[in-house]
């Protein structure tokens, strides 16, 4: 009798216990990209449940275009998570439409232990400040840049990779042959963008307000790209597709001995063909050297619950250990100066390569995105007018200027 | 209370959960959706204000919505008529006394039960230009390479195709129990007069068969007007948005647009045709059942 008593005792007080427990429990909702939790993120979230007693990191996974479903509802619904990662173009999107805290006060607050934003590059903070606010932190920060089999471009008689058009024009076409392009072009609308901008072109014209689709610039790039595949037939027709990992395949299968692309494919590369003799190359130089930039920024809701936690958690996973980690890992690029700085960053050459490209690197939307004009039925149109004219052949110059007509309505409507 | 008034009481008190489940889950986000459609803004989930019938008019000036619904017509109606005429010809032969007849059905039925992502990805696969395995085949056999999704004019039909595979296990196995529900008597004194088999087909098989068709018709036609997966998976609706059909168009416009207030008169438009497609679908095939 006694004996039980004891132990259901015993039962109540460690029910009790474990409701007091519960009680002061607190969860800290997350939400992440799918393809980005990594195991350096994990083991940084478990040090931090760690030093924050209590804490529990829900870390919540989706593509890009689920998590954007799920935050628009989660507005909707007052009920956001405390840590939002996004994607370019996010941010200022949001943060124009008064649904992100402003990180200013707490970096402010922090900046003896935590440089921000004096350690990042320039344009990983100018991706998330809008009106001289910023409201988010960049996590990754990457580029897209040549791409080149070392040993088809050697057997074409070629010891160096193209570094202007005409160069790149001419490998592509003698390392094409049965069954092997020069060049594997994608599809995905970013990909576009490294031509247009070497060739001096823009996204959007802050000066004149409109869309650069029209320029010059874009339509000799439109055009270059449109030589390439009909012309030269030294690159197949991108296959339009959700994914945009065809070029990808077709260099680690050596069916294409150049490519463009970022860091994201080091390791798909490297384990699909791990004897694949390949290196990564400066961008290339058209009137300019340029390419494209991308990355994830992380941004807290203005409704989020725990506001204070998730700033802690950014500092958590941006740390510059986790960052080199990570990199050296996962392939990933970074934003920080210092951990472009860090020795083990530039013994990788593939990854130090992709990191000199960051600072010429542009963000696409941007310019637009800032202005909280941005919108984006403007992509659907350039990607349409930019397919008309690589899949149907349609006329450069006249397509690129009824979609820029069309394109400066919508802006201008805004 | 009369017993005719407690037995319609007892009916009603029966139908009141149907009738509150299409209430909430039917009727208001209809009800809602247009309310929506007539705000410019972010209705539902942010700031909007009134629009009138803005929304609307729009719609026709919206190049790319237009080419969504052609696209989708074609989209719709091309899955419709192949899986129907396709499956009425295998039923017609699996109906019969036919060995292996189960493992063809089951064969035939299989791609139905397979998940549309796995479904899109595998024929995405198999139909890349580059890297595909017909493409691979075809080269084998010294013909030439297809340019199945990066053709504008060809991809959408590759979408029928594909629509068409999938589907037709389900239209076959209805046809077949609509074709064994007819009575033997009726071929029989049709034999007896002497009437040939393609005459008991058509003068018997294919009268009986309308409501079926009409059945079949009116699912597979909704289902395709309403279809996303499949373009969103294969193609992301290009190549320049050949693929780009209406509820994808609808999807980008409300989730990556965050434009609301015009994805949902986009919307209601669809609803609206649906409406009508399924009302000429039943006076044209409903007139042929009375014939019989």
């Amino acid at each position: 009798m006694l004996k039980s008593l004891k132990t259901t005792g015993a039962i109540l007080a460690l029910a009790a216990g474990l409701g007091a427990g519960m009680a002061g429990a607190e969860t800290l909702r997350v939400y992440f990209n799918a393809g980005h939790g990594y195991d350096t993120y994990m083991d940084a979230i478990a040090q931090f449940e760690a030093d924050n007693p209590g804490w529990t990191v829900q870390f919540e996974k989706y593509q890009w275009p689920d998590l954007r479903t799920k935050i628009v509802a989660d507005f909707a619904a007052n009920n956001p998570p405390d840590l939002l990662a996004t994607p370019g173009g996010w941010i200022p999107e949001f943060a124009h439409q008064d649904l992100l805290l402003s990180i200013d006060d707490y970096a402010a607050r922090d900046t003896d232990t935590f440089d921000y934003p004096g350690d990042w590059f320039d344009n990983a903070v100018a991706k998330n400040t809008i009106d001289g606010k910023n409201y988010g932190v960049q996590i990754h920060h990457t580029c897209a840049t040549l791409v080149y089999n070392k040993d088809m471009l050697a057997e074409a008689g070629y010891d160096a990779p193209p570094a202007t058009w005409e160069e790149f024009r001419e490998v592509a076409a003698a390392t094409t042959k049965p069954g092997v392009f020069g060049f594997a072009p994608n599809s995905a609308f970013i990909y576009y963008w490294p031509w247009v901008f070497q060739a001096g072109g823009d996204y959007f014209n802050t000066e004149t307000g409109k869309v650069g689709l029209d320029s010059e610039a874009t339509i000799s790039a439109l055009e270059f790209l449109s030589g390439l595949i009909h012309e030269d037939r030294s690159a197949p027709v991108p296959v339009a597709g959700a994914d945009y990992e065809g070029p990808q395949r077709l260099f680690t299968s050596g069916r294409a001995a150049m490519i463009i692309t970022g860091p994201w494919d080091i390791n798909p590369i490297r384990t699909g063909n791990p004897d694949l003799n390949w290196a990564v190359a400066p961008s290339l130089t058209g009137e300019v050297q340029s390419t494209v930039q991308g990355g994830v920024g992380l941004a807290i809701p203005k409704d989020a619950k725990h506001p204070e936690m998730a700033w802690e958690l950014i500092k958590a996973l941006t740390d510059v250990e986790v960052e080199v980690e990570t990199s050296l890992r996962y392939s990933m690029t970074m934003p920080r100066k210092s951990w472009l700085a860090d020795q083990r960053v530039q013994d990788d050459a593939l990854l130090g390569q992709f990191g000199t490209c960051l600072p010429y690197s542009q963000d696409v939307q941007l310019p637009l995105t800032l202005t909280g004009k941005f919108d984006p039925a403007v992509d659907t149109i350039i990607q349409t007018a930019f397919e008309e004219v690589l899949y149907g052949r349609a006329d450069a110059a006249e397509t690129l200027k009824a979609a820029a007509d069309e394109a400066n309505a919508i802006i201008d409507a805004k | 209370m009369t017993y005719k008034q407690r037995r319609a009481l007892t009916a009603y008190a029966f139908l009141l959960p149907a009738i509150l489940y299409f209430l909430v889950f039917f009727f208001w986000p209809i009800a809602i959706e247009f309310w929506a459609s007539l705000r410019s803004g972010q209705p539902l989930i942010g700031e909007s204000e009134f629009a009138g019938l803005k929304n609307y008019i729009y719609i026709f000036k919206d190049r790319l919505a237009i080419k969504a619904m052609g696209a989708t017509l074609i989209y719709a109606v091309g899955s419709t008529v192949f899986t129907l005429l396709i499956a009425l010809v295998l039923a017609s032969i699996l109906a019969g006394p036919l060995k292996a007849r189960n493992t063809i059905r089951a064969i035939l039925f299989f791609p139905y039960i397979v998940s549309f992502v796995i479904s899109a990805l595998m024929w995405k696969s198999i139909l890349d230009p580059y890297t595909g395995l017909l493409n691979a085949a075809l080269l084998k056999l010294g013909l030439p390479q297809q340019y199945w999704l990066t053709d504008p004019d060809a991809a959408i039909w590759v979408l029928v195709a594909v629509s068409v595979w999938k589907d037709i296990g389900y239209a076959v196995l209805i046809y077949i129990a609509a074709i064994q529900g007819i009575p033997n008597h009726l071929y029989q004194a049709a034999e007896l007069d002497g009437a040939k088999r393609r005459h008991l087909f058509r003068d018997i098989t294919l009268p009986l068969l309308m409501p079926t068709t009409l059945f079949l018709a009116v699912i597979v036609m909704i289902a395709s007007m309403q279809e996303m997966a499949l373009p969103y998976l294969m193609t992301g609706g290009g190549p320049a948005n050949a693929t780009r059909l209406y509820s994808l168009h609808v999807f980008d416009t409300a989730f990556q647009g965050l434009n609301i207030g015009y994805a949902s008169a986009l919307s209601f438009v669809m609803f609206l045709v649906i409406l009508f497609i399924t009302w000429a679908q039943f006076k044209l095939l409903n007139r042929d059942i009375r014939h019989t």
